[in-house]
């Protein structure tokens, strides 16, 4: 186990040098600079050139770019993740308040998804051309095709607007910030995010079910004289999990990455939001660490779905 | 009632709806098995012989149906009704595993990959008897101990990836054997395993028939294993039985010219490579296209024009039945 771990681990180093200096470079290849969103246009039109030079030089754009890339990994091996180039906080600052609404944000949309779409997809899978059957079929195809931003603004304008049922966006209101007062902020963005993701969860829960249904261990479960529902759920369902945690695992990474879209929408605070930002404004040390930070997520997924798939099938060892 | 017999199969038509048409893959079998014996059923693949098995265990998948036909058990307490049990229900299921039990052809698939073989036989224990927990766990490892499966403690919480071929298959049997059923029903068991091994698994079965006077019913399309195995025999041919009778009558003088050509075209032993092997000419016909009569007919060397017609069971013997117009003529060998 710890080995498997350690060999992880080291695996990831060089992963994780290849994947930042193509992004370096990647935003490299975009037009203008930080400079160029800093300097307000009619302030452009009139700084002297030396100027903008010397603010281009402080700081350090005009290194050659694979100098730069290696004076931003050395500042991230020391622990230092630089500072961001439009407001002057350092980046750890930034992320350490960004993240936990991230986190929060996809967890509940996690959650979401997983239960329902695998409760769902069972349930299909039981009732399979059944009514139920059909009514969930046409739900799934229409959730994995709907487009986030819109489900996200027809959410907006039904439940906040029309209904004012619930906050339109934010995370809190200033002054109560208890997890129950910010609860409702969470409801939308997070079944907007959840229910996306349900569709494709309960259909392949459902494709996950039919297939352990129709093997043979059922068929000799049910030969033993077992109540049904065991035959079904301890028996196939059991089987069917593992697919879909797999599914599950590696929609963590992009739920995250999903919810930059939903968090522009919906003014979360998070590290989706902050991304945006930071591509718009050029500011390449921002951005490098948040790409870091999917990168990251992306290797850790890997990892718990490996761990789920040990733990739920005795035939899968971790070495 | 006659006391020696367990299960009465009596003209079981067992169709499969599929795609608006219907194959009539068990089409009115009838026969019985035995306390104590093993019937074998030959025939080859598609006959109808796991048709008719799953049909005695009401496990048919949903698109197949009884359409006629009763298969009664002969319980202790009475006749029982197979036939007309809810597929699921209360009944069913405590015949299921206690009364009747199956064994299926390949224990890798047949059992599950992710409970242990322990837990699987304990399963059984759990419905049927009233056995405490840790009298559960004692039985399933004297079964797998009476099965010959070396370190039964430590392999009762083994998976099934851990043991070889041929220990699933002998754990199936724990399995199937662990509430000491009347009937026990094997849907080919050795076909997934080598020679020796199905010996030993074959030694097995006896030693089960002879303790516990288990009826056993065993489908096979391995004459050797019939030879070794069986007291009775049924022969089927596209969902009809063609020709019953004991081993010996059917073995030494068939009256079908089915089983005759099935008996010709199996390679002997020590017959050297030259042997002259005699398939059956011609192959099986589509089920949703069948001959007019007897269904081997397009196939059979006595066919004549009374074979356009449905032969009936002509009596050979007491015990023997042959499902042909010309059996005498296939008895004298003409």
């Amino acid at each position: 186990m710890l080995e498997y771990i350690t060999r992880r681990t080291l695996v990831l180093i060089p992963m994780l040098l290849i994947i930042t200096f193509l992004i370096y470079a990647g935003l490299e290849l975009t037009p203008g600079d930080a400079v160029s969103f800093m300097v307000s246009p009619d302030v452009l039109a009139n700084i002297s050139p030396e100027r903008l030079e010397a603010l281009r030089e402080s700081l350090g754009l005009n290194d050659p770019f694979v100098i730069r890339y290696f004076k931003w990994l050395g500042g991230v091996l020391r622990g230092d993740f630089g500072y961001s180039l439009t407001s002057g906080v350092p980046i750890s600052k930034i992320v350490i308040d960004r993240l936990p609404a991230t986190i929060e944000l996809s967890v509940a949309a996690l959650l979401i998804s997983t239960v329902l779409g695998s409760i769902l997809g069972t349930l299909s899978a039981l009732k399979k051309g059944s009514m139920l059957d059909h009514m969930l079929t046409v739900a799934g195809m229409i959730g994995v095709s709907i487009p986030q931003f819109f489900f996200g603004l027809v959410a907006i304008l039904i439940f906040a607007l029309k209904l004012g049922w619930l906050p339109s966006g934010g995370r809190m209101m200033p002054g109560y910030d208890s997890f129950l007062d910010r609860l409702p902020h969470l409801v939308l963005p997070a079944f907007v995010l959840g229910l996306t993701m349900t569709a494709g969860v309960m259909r392949y829960a459902r494709a996950s079910m039919l297939d352990a249904l129709n093997k043979e261990f059922i068929k000799t479960a049910r030969s033993k004289g077992i109540p049904e529902w065991r035959v079904n759920f301890i028996h196939g369902f059991r089987v069917a999990l593992t697919p879909v945690i797999v599914l599950v695992g590696f929609r963590l990474p992009m739920l995250i990455g999903g919810s930059v879209i939903i968090e522009q929408i919906f003014q979360w605070p998070g590290i989706g939001k902050e991304f945006v930002a930071a591509v718009r404004g050029q500011n390449l040390p921002l951005v490098m660490m948040i790409a870091l930070f999917f990168v990251l997520a992306v290797l850790i997924a890997s990892f718990l779905v490996d761990f789920f798939t040990a733990l739920l099938d005795p035939r899968v060892k971790l070495d | 009632m006659n006391e020696e017999i367990i299960i009465t199969v009596n003209n079981l038509k067992t169709y499969f709806y599929t795609n608006q048409r219907c194959n009539k893959a068990v089409d009115g079998v009838s026969f019985k098995l035995k306390r104590g014996k093993t019937l074998c059923m030959v025939g080859e693949s598609g006959c109808g012989k796991s048709v008719t098995a799953t049909s005695i265990m009401r496990l048919l998948p949903t698109l197949a149906r009884i359409e006629e036909g009763e298969i009664i058990y002969h319980s202790e307490e009475g006749d029982i009704r197979i036939d007309q049990l809810a597929k699921n229900g209360k009944k069913m299921r405590s015949l299921r595993g206690s009364e009747i039990a199956m064994i299926f052809q390949d224990p890798m698939t047949a059992l599950n990959p992710v409970y242990t073989v322990g837990f699987q036989i304990i399963e059984s224990l759990r419905y049927h008897t009233k056995m405490t927990k840790r009298a559960r766990r004692k039985k399933a490892i004297e079964l797998l101990r009476g099965m010959g499966i070396p370190l039964p403690e430590q392999r009762v919480d083994e998976f099934l990836h851990q043991y070889s071929g041929g220990m699933r298959q002998r754990a199936m049997i724990a399995m199937g054997m662990s509430c000491n059923p009347k009937v026990l029903i094997a849907d080919e068991p050795t076909t997934a395993l080598d020679v020796t091994i199905q010996a030993q698994i074959f030694d097995l079965m006896n030693q089960l028939k002879e303790t516990y006077k288990t009826a056993i019913m065993m489908i096979t399309h391995d004459m050797g294993v019939v030879a070794e195995l069986a007291d009775d025999v049924v022969v089927m041919y596209m969902g009809n039985i063609v020709e019953s009778g004991t081993v010996e009558e059917v073995f030494k003088t068939p009256a079908h010219p089915y089983t005759k050509a099935l008996l010709k075209s199996i390679p002997v032993l020590g017959c050297g490579k030259n042997q002259e092997l005699e398939p059956i000419r011609g192959n099986t016909p589509d089920p949703y296209n069948r001959p007019e009569g007897c269904q081997f007919n397009p196939r059979c060397d006595y066919c004549d024009e009374k074979c356009f017609e449905m032969p009936n069971d002509f009596k050979v013997t007491g015990t023997h039945h042959a499902k042909c117009w010309h059996y005498r003529k296939v008895l004298e060998n003409e």
